[in-house]
């Protein structure tokens, strides 16, 4: 018996290029507009231009007759579709009927009133404007501290206060932790508005077959198995009749974690027409109709001793939701407030979020979700304190991270921490850019009246969602890998990647514990029809979980593998390691390409065993993981124009074991790039009307390559307890540390100006006003 | 007369006292449409002032404003001033904000331009 396969070298830990690359470097990778089906329809949406307006009338006539329409359809005829769901519950929410077409009233701007069908995309979308609408224009609200204030007009009628929910946590005893304060600091932050910005807008194919009763819904999305769910029940179609594809999917951050009214609307289209019928997204109607992420106003209060101890935490939260609540948004605050005490060892906090209703687009998870907010305001106030107290903001924060030795580490809002050495990135950072002499130069800096800052973030994340009972849909995840006759591998899995590179990771994993070649395996997901179910890509959860699940189904995998081995071979005492089944006593073995033949063949079946090799596993993380880390920016100010210059940017984050540094440093990088986004340039602005007046990106400042410093990794290692690979996540720690340490670094450069806090996004002109005027 | 002042202007036609309804073209960067609308005058109190109404919709979004013109006599010249307040929306108010403020100024001063040439001849 020939030794065929010979590897010894893991792949676990090495810098592997992506394999997923080439197809989308070249272009030639397969998203859902790429997708040509004979007969297919297209679809052009008719949307609200009003923030806040009745619907007198809608006139049809013109367009149903223009060339190439075959169908338009308003809110009477998709009544009876199930609503937009909603998968938060909180105590008391109120949820708004979300009709996937508007009925007699629009909430938001962008809101469907109408879906004009056409032979040709173009056709389409010209009808649409011959769609009339007669319009009865009620007074708006876009600010949601303006929404609750006394006479702010309704955004919902039913509900004249424009609160969404109310929403309370306390932990220990924060009015005892302000009595014995020596020292407290308040401060108002702001998260503002962003637009996720995809690369790829959404889109939908939607194919009936009506004579086989089933549907095939393509869509661009990070959670198939969950819109199969979601949007079948909605159409009031069988779940087994909807098969859900997600092809190639260009991003999401978040923005497609959800099931938007147009995957319904589309389904309802094809089984109307009894023909296929695509809807392409356009950019303008992303800016409005897709999720925008943060949108907080927060009040934070902060006691603490002389010394620095932090005692206790107080925040007033006030979420805007827009006009609806997408599938998770009104969970998203709650997970800042869970995030609130940061890395911070006090167990004194008390939280109020305000939900509350604002005729916007609707806010939900956007990278980081709930995290990044709850990490600028902390590690803001933490800053702020060391200001107060005259302290360094490094020395402050050791000073109240949690200590190693209490670990496992119960949280003032009921997390547990489960590991960690909180001030092994914070050191280890500082020495990287040599602190001590940075504060010496800025020092000098200063002398020369030069403005130059250093900004200190040390966060921590709860990754890996999540244990299901803390989940709205299960945190569970799914793996499957299926050995085929030829001993190719194929991996399926529920993770539902769309650019974080899993197709190479889950190869490494699978790769090293079957030791076969990397190009031997194949890994597949987003497909509802192959994959048994998934819960999805978002959370920084993927190799948490879905890794963890292929993990498991692995090690089934190995035990039959043994099993069949052990029968060629003709002797129990086997072993399984490098892609052979060894018997040591005899000397021989038997390659894995060979007992997958043999499975299969099954000539000769080991006792109580199936012929085949395929194995599934679900797995349930018994906790979140929590990654931490430290990132350090150093900035210059022109005085003259208020532009900053970010001159140093430098990551160490612990995101536990890696499976491949390459593809972290990729998360990191593009996490830093959104959160420097949100620090510097970007925000969503509606005018007093509810109109979005930054609905392109010539008035979004979207981050562009050139503007970026170059961002410097680290890494600190903590293997995470909660799952074998020892793996946390790091999708989002780099957009969770980014927007502190930028806004820290600023407000330090110009702190000996008596300026304390800054609100995103720090312009230029905001800078420059404060250089030339004092405070903020 | 009016017609021909306001830059763009397609045909305004009287609905009632005071009431017009109006077609007009009107560019913005990129964008262009054909608006149709209505205008009101108000609150008049010849010969010194009154109120403009003016409501329009097109492909492009949506204008509604109301200006206070004032006339004032002053030497052989009649001086006129305006003050109002202007709402845009849809795809005009998401992509062309910055444009707004430049474009409005434009057409008001071809307006008064236009007004002034028309009321000479």
């Amino acid at each position: 018996m020939a030794t065929t396969i010979i590897q010894t070298e893991k792949l676990v830990g090495k810098r592997i290029r992506r394999r997923e690359d080439p197809r989308l470097i070249t272009g030639t990778a397969t998203y859902v507009d790429d997708i040509q089906m004979p007969g297919m329809h297209h679809a052009a949406i008719v949307r609200s231009p009003h923030a806040a307006a009745k619907i007198r009338s809608i006139n049809i006539k013109a367009a149903a007759e223009a060339p190439g329409v075959v169908a338009v359809f308003t809110g009477k005829d998709t009544e009876k579709v199930g609503p937009v769901p909603c998968g938060a519950s909180l105590p008391g929410l109120r949820v708004p009927h979300h009709y996937i077409l508007a009925i007699d009233r629009v909430y938001l701007v962008g809101h469907p009133v109408a879906v004009v069908v056409a032979t040709d995309r173009y056709l389409a979308r010209d009808a649409a404007d011959l769609v009339e609408v007669e319009w009865e224009v009620l007074p708006a609200v876009a600010d949601p501290e303006k929404a609750i204030a006394p006479g702010a007009p309704p955004v919902h009628p039913q509900w004249p206060d424009n609160v969404a929910f109310v929403y309370h946590q306390e932990g220990g005893d924060v009015d005892k932790a302000f009595a014995e304060a020596e020292v407290v600091v308040k401060q108002r932050i702001t998260s503002q508005r962003l637009i996720p910005s995809a690369m790829e807008t959404r889109g939908v194919l939607a194919e009936w077959r009506g004579a086989d009763r089933q549907m095939t819904l393509y869509t661009s999305t990070q959670i198939p198995h969950l819109v199969r769910t979601l949007v079948s029940g909605m159409l009031g179609l069988e779940e087994n009749r909807m098969r859900v594809i997600a092809p190639e999917v260009g991003g999401g951050f978040g923005s497609k974690l959800n099931v938007y009214s147009e995957e319904a609307l589309m389904g309802f289209v094809s089984m109307k027409i009894g023909k296929p019928v695509k809807w392409i997204e356009s950019r303008r109607e992303n800016f409005l109709c897709t999720i925008h992420g943060r949108g907080h106003v927060d009040y934070f209060e902060v006691a603490a001793k002389k010394d620095g101890t932090i005692l206790g935490i107080k925040l007033k939260l006030i979420q805007d939701q827009g006009a609806y609540h997408q599938l998770l948004g009104p969970a998203i605050p709650t997970l800042s407030v869970l995030m609130m005490p940061g890395l911070y060892r006090t167990k004194n906090v008390r939280a109020e979020i305000v939900g509350v209703f604002t005729n916007c687009t609707p806010t939900d998870a956007y990278r980081g979700a709930g995290r990044p907010e709850a990490t600028h305001g902390i590690e803001r106030m933490v800053d702020i304190l060391a200001d107060e107290l005259k302290m360094d903001p490094a020395e402050i924060r050791l000073k109240n991270f949690v200590h190693n030795e209490e670990f496992p580490f119960p949280t003032a809002t009921g997390l547990t921490y489960d590991s960690g050495d909180y001030a092994a990135p914070l050191q280890k950072a500082m020495g990287i850019v040599d602190y001590k002499k940075l504060l010496a130069e800025q020092a000098e800096a200063r002398k020369q009246g030069k403005l130059m800052g250093i900004g200190i973030c040390t966060y921590g994340e709860i990754c890996g969602f999540g244990p299901s009972p803390a989940t709205p849909a299960g945190g569970w995840e799914c793996g499957t890998v299926r050995v085929e006759p030829s001993g190719k591998v194929t991996v399926l899995t529920g993770s539902c990647h769309h650019g974080q590179g899993e197709e190479t990771t889950f190869a490494q994993i699978a790769a090293d514990e079957l030791g076969v070649d990397i190009d031997d395996i194949l890994v597949l997901r987003g497909d509802t029809a192959i994959v048994p179910y998934g819960i999805g890509t978002f959370g920084s959860r993927a190799t948490a979980i879905g890794g963890t699940a292929l993990y498991f189904a692995l090690q089934d995998l190995k035990v039959k593998i043994k099993k069949f081995g052990a029968v060629l071979l003709g002797s129990p005492d086997v072993s399984f390691a490098n892609g052979q089944v060894t018997c040591n006593k005899m000397g021989k073995s038997v390659s894995f390409k060979e007992v997958a033949a043999a499975s299969y063949r099954a000539m000769k079946l080991p006792p109580n065993t199936e012929p085949g090799l395929v194995s599934t596993h679900f797995w349930e993380p018994p906790n979140f993981t929590f990654g931490f880390g430290a990132h350090i920016a150093v900035t210059e100010i022109d005085p003259e124009t208020g532009q900053i210059t970010v001159r140093r940017y430098l990551a160490v984050d612990d995101c536990g074991n890696i499976i491949n540094p390459l593809l972290v440093d990729g998360q990191v990088h593009g996490g830093v790039a959104q959160g420097m986004g949100q620090a510097l340039w970007e925000q969503g602005v509606y005018d007093d009307n509810g109109q979005l007046i930054t609905g392109e990106y010539t008035d979004y400042a979207m981050p562009r390559a050139h503007m970026m410093p170059w961002i410097q990794s680290e890494h600190t290692i903590t293997p995470s307890p909660v799952n074998p690979l020892g793996v946390k996540g790091v999708g989002e720690a780099g957009t969770i540390g980014a927007s502190p340490s930028l806004v820290n670094s600023v407000v330090d450069a110009l702190s000996h100006l008596g300026v304390r806090h800054i609100d995103m996004p720090m312009t230029p002109e905001k800078i420059w006003k404060l250089v030339a005027g004092g405070k903020n | 007369m009016l017609a021909r002042a306001i830059p763009g202007c397609e045909g305004l036609e009287q609905t009632g006292p005071d009431e017009y309804r109006m077609k007009m073209k009107m560019a913005l960067a990129s964008l262009s449409g054909a608006f149709e609308g209505k205008v009101k005058i108000t609150d008049s109190n010849p010969p010194s002032s009154f109120r403009l109404l003016v409501e329009g919709s097109s492909k492009i979004g949506f204008v509604k404003g109301e200006g206070l013109l004032t006339l004032t006599a002053s030497g052989e010249n009649t001086d006129i001033s305006y003050e109002g307040d202007a709402q845009i929306g849809g795809t005009m108010a998401a992509i062309g904000q910055r444009l707004i403020d430049g474009t409005s100024k434009m057409m008001i001063k071809k307006f008064f331009e236009k007004l002034t040439a028309e009321s000479a001849s």
